[in-house]
């Protein structure tokens, strides 16, 4: 078995949804409370991800990441080297790629949130600050399980974007899904199999958590 | 006017497009004590409550509660709920599920240092009679328990005026008489604004010093309860005999 593939995979999720977590919070809240009239077209651009083929977003973050695009430059003279093509290069990407994963069952459970306890919590004292963290963060523990797991098993097994962005280098961009398809074109199909079976349960159980979650099955709130 | 008062004057439409729904414009004084709101649902008493505490913007107008402007439109004032230091207890309760009796309590002073803190949210536990119930969770405790820690709750924040929606509607009138007779006797210190929202006769006859009738957005009669119940029953009685005259219809015998 490829063991380089799957732990440079495992080290990218993670990496990967823990960032996006970081990243989602605010950006759900906004979505999910703010009064823009305009947020319809933040969410519209936080979707894209899930509709647009892989190749495209691909090649489009391949071109910004480019020598000579700005933030190419930027990383450049930053850091001595390019951003395609490397791990860095693929967190960014990946981070673009499973962000509607992350923001979505968080605005939606952010939205779940009774509104009666968030004005209960401002007459009695409570800043916006302090009610998202007293209150709507406790009550949407499901969609934060939700939006760590499905970003986690998303950025587990994507494929085109790192393909585009990452190319195949063994240890740096190298991939379980792009290792499996490796070894179904040398036909080796033993190693593909394991891999890929490897994947299936690891996304099968994923899924679980989530629907577990979700069905209030196991929560630290509820004493049953 | 009385420092301590609640004061309101409040206008507020509701629209569906172009066509004005409902509107609500009322001009009121609410003195230390209890004042019964009272009016059909519809009659804009929620609407009211949600404007003194910040939760709906009027259009216009001027509230003000203990001496402190909590909003004025022509002045551009509008504190927002967090800074207008009312209780506000809802029909629903909205008790955080997720925290125990004590974190609920504890909840709007969380600026005291711990053991300060701690010891209010004992006292007005053991004052409500709910001193037991400290670690549950809202879903482990019975309906008049719940109100007593939401009463609590609001109470222990020291707030200038208490706004109660139907607080005990759904109570039997045992615990209902129990809880009102705490809730007096807390307030026999304090002398605060209570403003008491009820669609119930028998909670109007109950806890009556004063009342306020709504109906339609507007004020239709204030007073003591005997006097402003009987003349809306007269007025109402008034427009049942006119109505058949105004409606042209058959008058039957």
């Amino acid at each position: 078995m490829n063991f380089e593939a799957l732990f440079l995979s495992f080290r990218l999720a993670a990496i990967v949804s823990l960032l996006l977590l970081a990243i989602s919070l605010p950006l759900a809240a906004w979505l999910a409370f703010g009064r823009w009239r305009g947020r319809f077209l933040l969410e519209a651009i936080v979707a894209l991800p899930l509709v647009l083929p892989p190749t495209v977003l691909g090649l489009y973050l391949l071109l910004a990441m480019g020598p000579r695009s700005p933030l190419g430059r930027l990383w450049q003279s930053a850091f001595g080297h390019g951003l395609a093509f490397t791990f860095e290069g693929l967190v960014l990407a990946s981070l673009l790629y499973s962000l509607p994963f992350a923001v979505q069952p968080l605005v939606s459970s952010f939205r779940n949130v009774d509104p009666g306890l968030l004005a209960a919590s401002s007459v009695l004292g409570a800043s916006p600050l302090r009610t998202f963290r007293r209150v709507v963060l406790p009550l949407s523990f499901s969609g934060l399980v939700t939006a760590f797991v499905l970003s986690f098993a998303h950025t587990l097994g994507e494929f085109g974007v790192v393909l585009m962005v990452g190319g195949n280098l063994p240890g740096v961009t190298r991939t379980v899904s792009i290792a499996i398809y490796d070894s179904v074109q040398a036909f080796e199909y033993a190693d593909a199999g394991r891999l890929a079976l490897l994947l299936l349960l690891l996304s099968f159980g994923a899924l679980a958590v989530v629907y577990a979650v979700n069905r209030r099955a196991w929560s630290p709130w509820s004493p049953r | 006017m009385t420092p301590s008062a609640l004061t309101a004057r409040v206008r507020k439409e509701y629209r569906s497009g172009r066509r004005t729904t409902f509107v609500l414009d009322v001009s009121l004084e609410i003195p230390p004590g209890f004042t019964i709101l009272y009016g059909p649902s519809g009659a804009g008493k929620s609407t009211l409550l949600d404007c003194v505490a910040g939760l709906v913007q009027p259009d216009a107008g001027r509230i003000s509660a203990g001496g402190l402007t909590l909003f004025d439109s022509a002045a551009g004032t509008n504190l927002p709920p967090q800074k207008r230091q009312l209780a506000y207890v809802f029909q629903s309760l909205a008790l955080f599920p997720h925290l125990s009796v004590v974190d609920n309590v504890g909840y709007g002073i969380a600026h005291l240092d711990p053991a300060e803190r701690s010891e209010q949210v004992r006292a007005i536990l053991e004052s409500f009679r709910i001193g037991s119930l400290g670690a549950r969770k809202p879903d482990e405790i019975s309906g008049g328990e719940k109100q007593r820690v939401a009463l609590a709750r609001s109470l222990v924040t020291s707030p200038r005026v208490l706004l109660l929606d139907e607080p005990l509607s759904a109570l039997d009138d045992e615990v209902k008489s129990e809880i009102v007779e705490d809730l007096c006797a807390w307030n026999a210190a304090r002398r605060l604004p209570i403003l008491y929202v009820t669609h119930s006769r028998e909670e109007v006859n109950a806890l009556g010093e004063r009342m306020i009738a709504l109906d339609g957005g507007r004020v239709v009669g204030e007073g003591a309860p005997a006097d402003v119940l009987g003349a809306l029953a007269s007025r109402k009685s008034a427009a049942k005999k006119r109505a058949p005259q105004i409606s042209g219809g058959p008058v039957s015998a």
